[in-house]
């Protein structure tokens, strides 16, 4: 079994008892283990309540609440640890000539190891929570598989 | 000093720097760290004005602290004896620094009284001429004994912990943030929690 304490700390889910009479009693017991809907609709994975992990910034394990905005965006980097790289493509108009012009943003978004390997190119649905890091304030409640051909960071998705 | 907790340093996402247009500001200023020193029998405990009028009690040396042992219930203040294991930093180990979040070790004989009184057992290293029998200087009515008899069959503790009770030390966290409240509490560390730690300190042991 992979470990979840590769950390100089030992990991656990805050405010969660583990040592109650009646789990010490059980020698190899699992353990209790906290997880909560995030509402709107968003199913809980299933690695997010059978799994180890313990992810104090995950929407669904940890201390973090998600409300106000939800935005969909396709992944371009993987590369951070539990954290994603999505771009969010956008129209913006110009008076003078009526008409468009492309524009995008990248947002950092925070993902929950519940969410298996995702891949560049997949489609995203994040929900708006507190700031987690300097820079990122969604966390990831949904990811649809998706296949892009070409440079992700080329393309132009509109949701 | 000139600590300030502002963002206006820190460059952008875009790794663009921020102009620098305002001045440093009161309301983000920040203080020393206080370095709580664990020293046997001082207690040294400052109290700071902070902002909106409120106090904060920087410690800068403690010895003592009260600390919880969740599975029984109960909470006993302790002396600290020595710090043992700090996450972050080992330099704060080896200047016995108390912070929130360090493993010190703890006095055991509050939790040994209180658990003698409550179910009768003596925990500890066993002496050569005592059996089974607790030592028993009082006369117990039947219906104390018996509450006694059944509480200890509905006991649970942790073996390893057992075991820290020999050596007249328990292993603590620290909970409480020394240099905030001015005060060293923390809980007992049991199951797995425990043997973490222990495999931690023997790590650093060798």
């Amino acid at each position: 079994m992979a470990d979840v304490q590769t950390q100089r700390a030992f990991q656990k889910q805050e405010g969660i008892f583990q040592n109650s009479k009646k789990l010490l009693a059980k020698k190899t017991s699992k353990g209790v283990r906290y997880w909560k809907e995030v509402g709107l609709g968003f199913k809980v994975p299933k690695d997010a309540v059978e799994g180890n992990y313990i992810d104090k910034k995950c929407p669904f394990t940890g201390n973090v609440s998600v409300r106000g905005a939800i935005l969909k965006g396709i992944v371009i980097s993987t590369k951070m640890t539990r954290t994603i790289i999505i771009r969010r493509d956008y129209l913006h108009y110009v008076a003078k000539y009526n008409r468009y012009e492309k524009r995008h943003r990248n947002v950092p978004v925070h993902i929950s190891p519940a969410f298996g390997p995702v891949n560049e190119g997949d489609i995203v649905v994040c929900g708006q929570c507190r700031p987690l890091s300097k820079t990122v304030r969604f966390n990831v409640l949904k990811v649809i598989p998706n296949e892009i051909i070409g440079n992700v960071r080329k393309q132009f998705v509109l949701f | 000093m000139g600590i300030s907790r502002d963002s206006r340093h820190k460059r952008r996402l875009t790794g663009g720097r921020m102009p620098i247009h305002k001045k440093k500001r009161a309301f983000e200023k920040g203080r020393q760290a206080a370095m709580t020193k664990l020293i046997s029998g001082e207690k040294r405990v400052r109290r700071i004005r902070v902002r909106g009028g409120n106090f904060k009690f920087r410690a800068l040396r403690l010895s003592e602290g009260n600390f919880s042992w969740a599975s029984q219930g109960v909470a006993k203040k302790a002396k600290i004896v020595e710090v043992v294991y700090h996450p972050s930093n080992n330099e704060l180990v080896r200047t016995k620094t108390l912070t929130r979040g360090v493993i010190v070790q703890v006095d055991a004989t509050p939790f040994k009284l209180w658990y003698a009184k409550k179910y009768n057992v003596e925990l500890g290293p066993k002496k050569k001429d005592k059996k089974d029998a607790p030592a028993e200087q009082t006369k117990k009515s039947n219906s104390l004994q018996k509450k006694l008899a059944q509480r200890v069959k509905e006991n649970v503790i942790d073996q390893l912990v057992q075991e820290q009770f020999s050596n007249q030390r328990l292993l603590v966290r620290i909970t409480s943030r020394p240099g905030q409240s001015g005060r060293a509490d923390g809980y007992i560390l049991e199951g797995k929690e425990l043997e973490f730690y222990i495999k931690k300190v023997e790590q650093k042991k060798k």
